[in-house]
């Protein structure tokens, strides 16, 4: 539990800096009712977490009584890069006042985008920004990438009982939320603290679970000492699991990282993945949504320093992206460390 | 005594022995290698991939090919997945082969479009690769299947130990995948109607000519690949739990990697299951021991992949090519001595 | 007289706007070979595939003992009986012959029995009467043995009514002998056999009647004891065929273009030595296995020798590649136009423009459709190609343009030197005596010529002087003067030896 309240600890700090710029009186607060078309685009369909948050901005979405209509639109998971580039540029042609995207194109999607804000359509990114930040409104990031790292580092200290070998298993070698938080946890791990932990490899399963699982068994197999496996991947972080489980590791080898509680609740139980963190999709897609509405409608600028008010979420300031100087960014915050504890209560 | 082995048989020999060589190799460069650990984890990955590329291979000796197959594996995986997760009480055998089944209704579809409506076999694969896999996304409305959601003895069954010999262990997994490789190289060597499989992808003509529904055999095909695929799908559910729309992803191109670097004509006519459940076995072994390769760098894995699949088809096809001349050499040799004598 | 096995009555097929076929009718009897002769293109094929129920006739009726009867694909005439055999044989390469011959095979249960299948194969590859081990697997056999492993086939499925389409036209005189002697005895089993050949006096050998068709017409059917070489050519041309075998006046000089000494390809060919002088057409005669495409291919780069010196225009030269070959002027003509020679999908323009597409590029670099037109025009014109345009894919022509193609694809290049291997093969006569005059026009306006051909008359109509070849080895040089068939053969065969 001590993770779970120093969190909240650090929440209540966002929170409070938040607070502080209402309290300077500039809190815009968005006038509900009006006419915008918009599209939540997600890297692919059919992923539990996307449809999240599009709870989460149908909910945004009613509130807010815009009586224009929210799309939910995707391309197949082979098709993922070339299908988000056409639908933004579909969206741009018709006129879309803003599409929110999980971007899964790289810097591939920059030219559509660009052509998109051109055309009058705002383009707000959420869960997975554009790297070089062209092309982009605002990134909605669910988390502070400093301290995703931080809390990575503490699952694996907790685990690891202060001292043993991690190895990280990601998504896809050129990820990059993945990779900003392995960095951040890199940065995080030189503190003394952790100074018992030695972080040993990091290796890919492409976000698949048949690769995920054999390449979670070959770091075993290599390091005959590992302690833990960090994997800051939903698919990633469930198929270590089983394949602990399967081999009959979890006395061993742990498995930790991102997870979503519905999947991971017999894993945690059983003690082959004691901890795991995840922040609230639906929340990514409700606040994405209040942020998409507000520059679309004109009543947000969208400029650094600017402060808006998130309904049911509380007040929200945009600021530079220390990872991306010159693109601005929203900060969520917090997340969840999911235990034997609460992680029952959450899978329902 | 090896002048009276068939070039087939030959063939799988000269994989066996690059097989052998990667081994050899990879002992050299990665601790702790070579050990029932290793045979334990290829025979249990690969258990699902000899099944895909064993269906790939019937379609290609046909002068086909299934990009589908993935597809049908992922589908057929959901599937059978919420059907358990609603009926937790379904028989093993009986939800099987539902699998079974569903993944040959994909087939089907991919027989009718290819032999019947005379579309080339890449093209409509193409097709419903997608189709297929749109279908997964609108039919699992973005829910996964997870493994707390299924009977134990689905997710027990793939790592049932049957036996073991010394360290090497023999899941049930591997164990089936094996046997029904075997089964359809029996049929497919000693059935005289597989034997029409072997004529059509040989001389589609000439088949034609001899009396042989070409059409049927090629519909015929396709409908036991998807059978295969479902069933792959079925282990596929059972090994990995949790299912989501990307199940299945990429194992139609690795499934005919398998089945060329085992030896199969992609061409059409020639091959075996097999030599395709071998490509199967050595793909897995050098994606896996490439792993734990510290020399290589995730970036550079794919390439170095692709390289050592090229390099042991290669070697493959030399060694077969010597094996050949040898034998010719040494059939001359005595016809002879014969004379002589 | 006993109820005709096969029949057909009145039939005509049309393909769209074209008719292949129109009222045509004849009647098959056990028993008896039954020879049907034809130009290219007079509907020959036609009718054998509507016979084999390939195609369904447009009308007209078909009887099998004397009932009507529908034959509606293929497996229904194996059903009622009726086979065929063609000039290029339709094996599967990659299985056994014994698995060849019983591939369609219903009769013994569902599982195949290996050993046993080889016996009864070898039974009735004994009772055609060559050798052949069953085991064997059929990419590695040669024409006249992927032919007996038709015939075995058809026998396997008592076959009642044997049709042989040219079955000798890639055969060696021995080989075709032997086929012949297949035929006479699968008649004499009572089978209706059909024989098809271009080769006049094997009709005479072996048939027991000659059909004559022309232009999709029956012409006349009669006992071959009615019927006259002269006659029978000029029933099936429709005119008088002027000197087809008639020997042309050399234009050969003195001058050597090309001066072959000792060359040798091992384990294939050895000790070829010859000179070929401007305006020379020079013949290598023999049978089949005696490597004289080898020879050609050697020659032309695409399996250099391993010893020997070859002079081209007085420099020794190696070529290693087609691509030399071709850019020192000397161009190959194949035997087999399928594989070789021609894309039969592609337009006949674009097939004689293919071998020299740099010659085609206007100033943008693009081809130049108007020159490409001229160009197939020109040939077209020359070459006296049968087509409604240079359009038409060359898949669509009759063996015999195809031939012309062919040489015009080859001839556009301007070559020195022209290499021809099988220029008549499986086309009609009317084409042939057409061939041999464009190869006497190329040698007499200053070329060389060496014509590889297994058809005697032919060779000995052509060939200023005759390289005899057997089993890789040079036997002998003939000059027209004194060559004969008999001397032919008797090189080719290896009777000159015993008798030295």
């Amino acid at each position: 539990m001590t993770h779970f309240t120093k969190l909240t600890t650090a929440a209540a700090l966002l929170l409070g800096t938040a607070g502080a710029a209402w309290a300077d009186g500039h809190s815009v607060s968005l006038t509900p009712g009006e006419e915008i078309n918009m599209v939540l685009l997600p890297k692919f369909l059919g992923i539990l977490v996307f449809d999240q948050a599009n709870e989460g901005a149908q909910e945004a979405h009613a509130e807010l009584g815009n009586i224009g209509e929210l799309l939910f639109v995707g391309p197949t998971p082979e098709n993922s890069t070339a299908g988000q580039i056409e639908i933004m540029t579909t969206s741009a042609t018709q006129g879309q006042g803003a599409v929110m995207i999980s971007n899964n194109a790289g810097d591939q999607i920059v030219p559509s985008a660009v052509a998109a804000q051109a055309a009058g359509t705002r383009v707000v990114t959420w869960d997975s920004p554009i790297p070089s930040g062209e092309g982009e409104d605002v990134f909605v990031a669910q988390v502070d990438f400093a301290s995703m790292g931080i809390v990575m580092a503490d699952m694996a200290h907790s685990i690891l009982g202060g001292a043993g070998q991690m190895a990280v298993l990601s998504a896809t070698p050129d990820a990059s939320n993945q990779n900003a938080w392995i960095a951040a946890m890199e940065v995080a791990l030189e503190d003394e603290k952790y100074a018992g932990i030695e972080l040993v490899d990091i290796v890919y399963g492409d976000d698949q679970a048949e690769v995920s699982y054999n390449r979670a068994l070959a770091l075993v197999d290599q390091y005959p000492d590992l302690g833990v496996i960090m994997s800051p991947t939903t698919v990633g972080i469930q198929a270590a699991a089983k394949a602990m489980q399967d081999e009959g590791l979890c006395d061993k080898v742990r498995v930790s990282g991102l997870g979503l509680p519905s999947e991971m609740v017999s894993y945690t139980m059983n003690g082959c993945a004691p901890e795991f963190a995840l922040w609230d999709f639906r929340d990514l897609g409700y606040l994405t949504y209040y942020t998409a509405y507000g520059l679309a409608s004109g009543q947000m600028t969208g400029e650094i320093g600017e402060t808006f008010n998130a309904g049911r979420m509380g007040d929200f300031t945009i600021e530079e992206d220390p990872g991306r100087p010159g693109s601005s960014r929203i900060l969520m915050g917090p997340f969840t460390v999911y235990t034997a504890e609460n992680v029952e209560a959450a899978s329902n | 005594m090896l002048s009276r082995v068939p070039p087939q048989t030959l063939r799988i020999l000269a994989l066996l022995l690059v097989l052998f060589a990667v081994l050899l190799f990879f002992s050299t460069q990665v601790p702790n290698y070579l050990n029932g650990r290793l045979f334990n984890r290829i025979s249990s990955s690969v258990a699902i991939m000899a099944l895909i590329a064993c269906g790939q291979t019937l379609v290609i000796l046909t002068r086909n090919i299934d990009l589908s197959i993935g597809s049908t594996v992922g589908f057929v995986a959901f599937a059978t997945g919420s059907l358990i997760t609603n009926n937790p009480d379904i028989p093993p055998l009986v939800l099987a082969t539902y699998s079974v089944l569903l993944g040959a209704c994909f087939g089907v579809v991919n027989g009718l479009l290819v032999a019947y409506a005379r579309i080339p076999s890449i093209i409509v694969t193409l097709g419903t690769m997608a189709l297929f896999r749109s279908a997964l996304v609108e039919y699992s409305d973005a829910k996964s299947i997870t493994t707390n959601n299924l009977p134990t003895w689905l997710v027990e069954f793939p790592n049932t130990q049957l036996f073991t010999i010394g360290t090497f262990q023999f899941r049930a997994a591997f164990v089936v995948a094996v046997l029904v490789v075997f089964a359809v190289h029996i049929a497919l060597t000693r059935l005289r109607p597989a034997r029409k499989i072997y004529a059509v992808g040989s001389n589609p003509e000439a088949a034609e000519m001899a009396g042989i529904n070409t059409k049927l055999v090629v519909f015929f095909t396709f409908v036991l690949a998807g059978a295969l695929a479902g069933l792959a799908g079925f282990m596929f559910l059972a090994r990995f739990g949790t299912i989501t729309v990307v199940a299945g992803l990429g194992f139609e191109l690795k499934s005919v990697a398998s089945a060329v670097v085992g030896g199969v004509n992609i061409f059409g006519g020639s091959g075996s299951v097999i030599g395709a459940l071998i490509g199967a076995i050595l793909v897995d072994l050098i994606d896996m021991s490439l792993v734990r390769w510290q020399l290589v760098s995730e970036f550079w894995r794919e390439a170095v992949l692709g390289s050592l699949i090229l390099l042991s088809v290669a070697a493959d096809a030399i060694l077969m090519r010597r094996l050949v001349k040898w034998r010719v050499a040494r059939e001359k040799k005595q016809t002879k001595s014969g004379v002589s004598s | 007289m006993s109820e005709p096995v096969l029949q057909l009555n009145g039939i005509s097929k049309h393909f769209g706007m074209t008719k292949a076929l129109s009222n045509m009718s004849i009647s098959l009897l056990a028993g008896e070979v039954h020879a049907i002769v034809g130009e290219n293109g007079a509907g020959k094929s036609t009718m054998i595939k509507i016979m084999t129920g390939i195609h369904q006739p447009t009308s007209g009726a078909i009887k099998v003992d004397g009932a009507t009867r529908v034959i509606a694909g293929p497996q229904a005439a194996r059903d009622a009986g009726i086979a065929a055999i063609y000039q290029e044989p339709m094996v599967f390469p990659d299985l056994d012959v014994a698995e060849n011959i019983f591939i369609g095979d219903k009769s013994s249960g569902i599982l195949t029995r290996p050993a046993a299948q080889r016996k009864r194969a070898r039974a009735l590859i004994e009772r055609i009467g060559i050798k052949l081990d069953p085991s064997r697997i059929a990419s590695g056999l040669t024409l006249a043995e992927q032919q007996a492993v038709e015939i075995a086939r058809a026998l396997s499925q008592d076959v009642r009514v044997l049709i042989m389409d040219e079955p000798t036209a890639s055969l060696s005189a021995h080989e075709a002998e032997q086929l012949r002697k297949i035929a006479k005895t699968l008649a004499g089993q009572g089978v209706a056999v059909v024989y098809i050949s271009h080769r006049l006096e094997e009709i005479f050998e072996i048939a027991d009647c000659v059909t004559v068709i022309r232009d999709g017409s029956h012409i006349s059917t009669k006992p071959i004891a009615e019927v006259t070489s002269d006659g029978m050519i000029a029933e099936m041309v429709g005119r008088e065929v002027g000197n087809y075998f008639a020997k042309a006046a050399s234009t050969a000089t003195d001058e050597v273009i090309f001066e072959v000494r000792n060359l040798t390809l091992d384990g294939v060919f050895e000790d070829i030595s010859f000179d070929l002088h401007k305006g020379e057409v020079l013949c290598m005669a023999g049978l089949v296995g005696a490597r004289r495409t080898d020879v050609a291919l050697a020659l032309f780069g695409v399996t250099p020798p391993t010893s020997g010196t070859v002079k081209y225009k007085g420099q020794t030269t190696h070529f290693t590649t087609p691509r030399d070959a071709i850019e020192a002027g000397i161009a190959y003509v194949s035997e087999d136009r399928r594989k070789l020679g021609l894309a039969m999908p592609m337009a006949i323009k674009s097939n004689v423009s293919l071998a020299t597409l740099n010659d085609f590029l206007s100033p943008l670099g693009l081809l130049d459709r108007a020159e490409e037109d001229k160009v197939a025009h020109h040939f077209s014109d020359r070459l006296n190609i049968r087509t409604p345009d240079v359009e038409t894919p060359v898949g669509m022509l009759s063996g015999g343009n195809q031939q012309k193609v062919m040489l015009a694809k080859w001839l556009n290049l301007n070559p020195e030197l022209l290499i021809f291997d099988e220029p008549t093969r499986g086309i009609d006569i009317g084409a042939k005596a057409e061939v041999h005059d464009l190869i006497r026009t190329f040698v007499a306006e200053g070329g060389a010529a060496l014509v590889i051909s297994s058809d005697l008359p032919e060779v000995l109509a052509m060939g200023d002087r005759i390289l005899v070849m057997r089993e890789g080895h040079q036997m002998g040089i003939l000059d027209h003067t004194e060559a004969t068939q008999k001397a032919v053969m008797m090189q080719a065969t290896g009777q000159m030896q015993e008798a030295v």
